[in-house]
Order: C-alpha cells, then structure tokens, then sequence
C-alpha cells in the first residue's frame, strides 16, 4: 500500500463538491501537519428574497423569502505535512415563506478533496506559498436537481482544480488569491423533454462548467488564535441558458455570482485543539440564481491522530 | 516532491477520464427515411375531415412522361443533385421520406417555446398576451394545453385532408417519380413506386408552414425557412421535380386555408374571458353547487385560464354536455375527505417511483403540454410501424381532434363545476408539482390522454395496453404532484376515453385500419 494506491482509494471512496458556499478549507491557506485530524461541524443559514432572472433582479411572491440551511461535517486530515484530505457531507433543508411550494430537505453532496502545498518560500519578511487543491463531488442522495429553487444541488460530479496562492507576512497579515475550474458532468431529470433554447429529447442535462475565482486579505491576532478575513468570492459558468421569464430556473442555466464574505475563526486557550468560526456573506451581484445573505458558526477540532 | 508530482499526474488524468464522458444530447427524433410498410394506393379515396370532395382543390393536369417540359425538369433535378451543397444534403436526411413528423416536432418545439405564463405588473395587475401585437410581452401566444392541443388538430387535419388530395392525384394521374424516369437520379430514401405527382412532401410543407404561422405569428420567417429548405430538399433526394412541388404547394395552400377558416370561427378567441365574465362563470357555479374556485397565487390571477374554451366547436362530439361528466363529491363530504386524506399521505410519504412518476408527466409550463407528449409517442410508433405519409396523418388528425375535444369537454367541466383546487381547499397543503390556474375537476392530463390513449389503441391495437397503462400513469401523476383529487383523475380518464371513442367512430367509417 503506497501512497498512490491511498491516494487512488480516497478518491474513490469519495467524490463530490457542494456549492461550497462555506467550505473555507478547500480553498484556504492552511495545512494540516502529518497525522493531524481536524473535525468540524458547520451550521449555515442563507436566505434570499430576489432572484436574478438572466441579469434581471426580481421578487416572486410565490416564493416570499427563500430559506436555505445547512449543517455540515467536515473532515481535515494531514496525510503529509505537505498533503491533505478534507471530506464533507452537508445536510441541507430549503423552504419558501410563501405559496405553496414543498421545500426539500436531505444529504447533498459527498466531497472529497485533497490539498498539497507546492511551494513554501521565505520572501522579504513573510512567506509565500502555492497550494493546488484537486477536489472531487458527487450527489449523495437521489435528491432531485431538476426542483429548482428548491432541489439541494446541481446533482452533477464536479471534478474541481484550484491554484491558490499566498503571501503572509511573519507579523499576521495575509493576501490570498484563488483561482478554480470546476467541471460539472451531467444531471438527470425525472422528465425526459426539455427546453433549453430548444427541445431536448432526453432527461439527461448538462450542468455547465464554472470559473471560481476568490481574492482574501487576512490576519492573524494573539499569537495565531484568532483568523480575521474578508474575501471576494466570484463565480461565472462557461456555457449555458437565463432562466425564461417568471419560469422556474433549471440545472442548465448559467448561474453566476460576486460574494463579499467576512470570517473568523478562534482557537480557545481553554481547549487545546477546539477552535470556533463565524462568518457572514452576501451576493451583491449574479446571474440565475437567488441573492443570498447569510451567516454560518462552526466548531473545529484538532487533534494528532497517528 | 515525488508525491506532488504523483498529485499532478492524478490531477490530469482525472481531467481527462472526465473529458472523454461528454456526450451529445438529442434534439430531436431519432429516425431516418425508411421504407413504407404499405403504400395506400386507395388513400384518396378516404373521408377528408374538412374537405367535401378529393377534387375540391384543382392542380394542373401534369404533362405526360416523356414530353419535352418533364424532361426538361428531370434535367433541372438532376442539375440540382449534381451541385447540392453539403447543407443540402443534411437537410434530405433531416426532412426524410416521411416528413409530417417533423413538423409535427417543429410544432411541439414552438409549443414549448410559447407556453410561458404572464408574469405580474409592478402594481399586481396580470398582462395578457395580443394577438395583434404578438411581440409585446407577454408574447403571443401562451401556448397553455387548450392553445396547444388546438393548434396540433389545426396543423393534423390539414396535413391530412392535404395528403388525401395528394393521394387521390398520384393514383389518378400515375406519373412516376424522377427516379423511375431517369436512371441517372436516385432516390435519397427507399424506392418505393409511389407516384410523385403532386408532391406529398410539399403538401406537409406548405400546409404546415401557413398553420404554424398563424398560431406562431412571430415565427413566420422560421417557418418560412423551413419550409423552403423542406421544398428544396424534395428536388434533391431524387423523389420529386419541380412541377410536383408546385401542385403540391397548392394543395397545401388550399388545405391550410380551409382549416384556418374554421379555426377563425371556433370560438376559440372567446375563450379567455374578462373578469367580469369570469366572476358571472364562477357565480353560476357557486348558485349550483355552493362552492368555487380560487386561484392561489400571489398577486391572485383575477381570471382562470380560458373559462369558455369548454364553448370552443368540438370536433367530432356534436355537443359538449353529452361528454359532460357526474358532480364530484361536496368539499367536507366523507367522499371529499377521504380523497383529502390520501392526498396529505402521498405528501408525507412519497416514493422515488411517485415522484418521478409525477415529474415525468408535469408537462408544465415551458414544456410540449400532454397533447404534445401523446404527439412524441405516436410518431416513435409510426416510425416503430413504418407507416407511409397519408397513414401517419391519418393517426394525427384522429388522435388530435380527440385529444382537443377531450380538452374542450375537460374545459367545460372544469368551469361548469368550478371545483377547488387542494391547495384551496386543504390548510396548509404543501405540492411538489405547481398548481395550474384553472379549477381541479377534471384533471386535463386525465381527459387528453385517455382520448389519445383510446385513438392511438384503434390504429395500433397492439400497443393498446401500454397506452391505457400511461394514460392512467398520466392521471395518476396530478394525484401524487397534490394537484388533483384522486376522482379528478379517474373520472377524467373514462370522460377522455368516451370523448376518444367518437374520434375513433369516424375513422371506423373508412374500413382500412
């Protein structure tokens, strides 16, 4: 059993990438040393009251406020100082405050994901350091995709590759930029025709690749206790349809979005290893999809594992 | 760093293993020209729904094999063949030997296309779609399931009563095809000995062309499109000359102008009432019976979808009440709330097989409605029984006129009884399917398709148990959506069936199914 083969194994065992509107690890820049295990459970509360129709802002009192939340158990663990698996599992509830609509509830997607750590360079007085991130998710449950605004996720694989890069000076602050493609394979319908800009015959639906790009300014505080950080998340689809007018949106359209987001995370003095997060973000701009608000808390553990 | 560089390696593969799974996705029916099963030589000597005789529409009489001007055409054919670009050889295989189901496909397509429903004013008010102004919003026209399945037995009869004429011309006058005359042309499609004048393919064309555009008025130079690179296309598969095109075009002509004469007198454009019609509906209602409907959404939608299509001149029913099914059960009768009950238990409990069953027969807005699914599966049939043009037509134009006097009958029961919807009548109700704005009873997925399932069991007898099996699938559907009351759906399947079984008298009369 080398390297490879766990490599390989993990990836099989898992699969899978949430919209990940939280999932700060993937995309941060820290690593897990060898034989490090964090545990983390994240509860997110998200609610929107327009859409974007196309480009166009709009309310449907038929939906009222639409409600998303989601509880998520997160694995991170260093298989190398310079490799890391993080594995995910969120459980998500949506529901509308008007009409008539059933909301759905039930396991989204599985994700797993492995980040290494490239570069790790003394530069001036800080460090730069390169990460890719090679993240892999698939639905775990038969959760509809086709049940938008309401279905869980896009029900697709996602196969996502991210280059993230840093600069943290030695006395705290930090700069990262990120960059990813994710590419999305098919959804199926329950529905065997379909109109996207013309007639499809078959249930089979193409959820568009995306570009995610994320721009953070951060630092640390007490002695690396306490994480403070805003970012700019941005997110652009590379191929598909608006949502027709006053129409339900479907897992071929091009959703798009621009985020500002503020995190931080403690580490307790009183528990080694337990550390707590909160974060808040907002959509200020997008396209197909709802112009979500919302905050998150968590609770993180670390421990040395082996 | 080896294990990085590992990393990459897996990294690229997996992108690659990725990359190799896309596939394309269908657009269309799958089916290339193929050889008839019969050629219905006697198909001119059928009954024609509109027409009064084979010979109301005139062509000219044809000039004889071997005369210098045919000659000449087959000169041109060949001309035409010899220098048919790429483009145009695409478009012989797309438009195949059997043609009318394409644009039976480019119907369901702008069917889909239009059936979108009016968004809210700012102030909460509702715009309608004009006909006299189809390109201000909302568009003209919504193509809901009345306007569909309407416009689908428009399109049918005249493509039939079109094909009979086309028929009673090729066995009076017998002229070969091109492929026959000249050895030097050959057929696209299978050879076949079918007569070429006039044109069968240009009928379809024309006679589609003119029927789409008048239901899609902001098609018009698509369809135009269409046609012409159709009518182009007969030329260059070697089945037609020019001179056959042309009489067929004029059938097609006359065919489509004497369906839409009917179809401007249908009463169809009555159909979507005001409010102040539609408040007078409900109120009779409510004198009868001591209940109503009322539309849920917010803004309310002030007006129901089409409260007089149930006016709209039938078909094949002579009238309307025969059709006309029993009263359902009071609301708050034991028969209501045990319908109620198991509506609440299909909505705690729903199984992976009722929701896809539910989805699977939605239909909903932005979609080919049911008439256009019941369309879908008589051509994979007709394809399946390789039937010649004529037969084909005569399949659509029966199970289209059932299906729309089937929605004309559902339409009148739905206004005359004015039944809640459950999301009305049941607090709280939650549905996964969106409750359409017109009352429950009787369900249209019901009644449209028992008629379709019981016409398309006449013409092929040997599927009849898998259509009376979807179509009840169909019905069900609306009941595990929470859309409809489970006597919605049963009493709409035997009012649909009865409804079909007067389209499938008529057809009984000509003694060739």
């Amino acid at each position: 059993m080398n390297i490879k083969l766990k490599f390989l194994s993990l990836l099989l065992v898992g699969m899978g990438i949430s919209i990940l509107t939280i999932a700060q690890t993937p995309l941060d820049g820290l690593m897990m040393p060898k034989g490090e295990i964090c545990v983390a459970v994240v509860y997110e509360d998200a609610n929107w009251e327009k859409y974007w129709e196309g480009a166009y802002l709009r309310t449907n009192q038929n939906v009222g406020t639409f409600n998303r939340k989601m509880i998520m158990p997160m694995i991170v663990g260093g298989i190398t100082d310079k490799i890391n698996v993080i594995v995910s599992l969120p459980y998500v509830k949506t529901s509308a405050s008007g009409g008539q609509m059933a909301g759905a509830e039930g396991l989204q997607d599985f994700s797993v994901s492995l980040k290494a750590q490239l570069v790790d360079h003394t530069m001036g007085k800080g460090k730069l350091k390169v990460f890719s991130n090679l993240s892999f998710s698939t639905p775990a449950s038969n959760y509809l995709s086709d049940y938008l605004p309401f279905s869980l996720g896009f029900g697709a694989n996602e196969l996502g590759l991210r280059a993230i890069g840093m600069y943290e000076l030695d006395k705290g602050p930090y700069l990262r930029i990120s960059g990813a493609y994710l590419l999305r394979g098919a959804t199926e319908a329950e529905r065997d025709f379909y109109y996207e800009d013309n007639a499809y015959y078959t249930s089979t639906m193409d959820v568009p690749d995306a570009l995610q790009a994320q721009a953070s300014l951060g630092s640390w505080f007490f002695q690396k206790r306490l994480r403070v950080e805003a970012s700019l998340t941005s997110l652009r689809c590379a191929t598909g349809d608006d949502i027709r007018i006053y129409n339900s949106p479907q897992p071929t359209n091009k959703v798009n979005f621009d985020r500002v987001e503020g995190f931080a995370q403690y580490y307790l003095k009183s528990v080694k290893g337990l550390g707590v997060l909160a974060y808040y973000n907002h959509m200020f701009s997008g396209r197909n999809m709802g112009q979500f608000s919302g905050y998150g808390l968590g609770l993180t553990y670390q421990f040395n594992a082996f | 760093m080896k294990i990085q560089v590992r990393y990459l390696v897996a990294v690229i593969s997996l992108g690659a293993l990725s990359y190799s799974c896309m596939e394309e996705l269908p657009t269309e029916l799958e089916y290339n020209g193929y050889e008839f099963a019969e050629l219905d030589q006697d198909a001119g000597e059928w009954n024609l729904i509109l027409f009064a005789s084979n010979e109301e529409v005139t062509i000219p009489q044809p000039s004889a094999v071997g005369s210098p001007s045919l000659n000449q055409e087959l000169q041109d054919a060949k001309a035409k063949i010899a220098g048919a670009t790429p483009a145009q050889k695409e478009a012989v295989s797309y438009w195949t030997n059997n043609p009318l189901l394409r644009w039976n496909e480019i119907a369901l397509e702008l069917s889909t296309k239009y059936n979108l429903i009016p968004a809210p004013n700012a102030d909460g008010t509702y715009p309608a779609p004009d006909p006299t102004k189809p390109d201000q919003y909302p568009l003209f026209p919504y193509s809901h399931p009345p306007y569909t399945s309407r416009m689908l037995a428009y399109l049918s009869v005249a493509q039939y009563d079109g094909l009979i004429m086309a028929w009673h011309y090729k066995e009076k006058y017998g002229r070969p095809a091109p492929y026959e005359l000249d050895p030097q042309i050959k057929s696209a499609y299978e050879s076949n000995g079918l007569n070429s004048y006039p044109s069968d393919g240009a009928v379809v064309a024309i006679s589609s062309r003119d029927i789409l555009t008048a239901m899609f008025p902001l098609e018009k130079e698509f369809l135009a499109k269409m046609a012409d690179e159709h009518l182009e296309s007969l030329v260059i598969a070697g089945i037609n000359v020019s001179s056959d095109v042309e009489a067929g075009k004029l059938i097609g002509t006359q065919a489509a102008k004497k369906a839409l004469a009917r179809a401007s007198t249908d009463g169809m454009k009555n159909a979507q009432t005001n409010k102040v019609k539609s408040d007078s509906i409900k109120n009779a209602a409510i004198a009868r019976f001591g209940w109503s409907w009322e539309n849920q959404e917010t803004p309310q939608r002030p007006v129901g979808l089409t409260p007089l299509f149930g006016r709209v001149k039938m078909w094949n029913v002579p009238t309307v009440e025969e059709v006309r099914p029993i009263a359902p059960p009071a609301p708050g009768s034991e028969e209501f709330k045990e319908n109620a009950e198991e509506l609440k238990r299909y909505a705690n409990n729903m199984t992976t097989e009722q929701r896809r069953v539910a989805n699977f027969w939605n239909d909903g807005l932005n979609s080919y409605t049911p008439p256009g699914h019941w369309n879908r599966f008589a051509k994979e049939t007709v394809v399946k029984n390789r039937l010649s043009p004529v037969r084909t037509a005569r399949v659509f134009a029966y199970m289209n006129m059932a299906i729309v006097d089937a929605g004309i009958s559902c339409w009148d029961a739905k206004y005359y009884y004015h039944y809640p919807r459950p999301i009305q009548s049941i607090p709280g109700f939650k549905t996964i399917l969106g409750t359409p704005n017109f009352p429950a009873y009787t369900s249209g997925h019901s009644t449209f398709s028992a008629a379709a399932a019981e016409v398309l069991s006449h013409f092929f007898p040997a599927e009849a148990t898998q259509y009376k099996k979807w179509a009840e699938e169909a019905a069900m559907s609306r009941v595990y959506g929470g859309i409809h009351y489970r006597f919605d759906a049963e009493i709409g399947l035997s009012q649909g069936k009865n409804v079909g079984a007067y389209s499938v008298t008529r057809a009984k009369k000509d003694q060739v199914d």
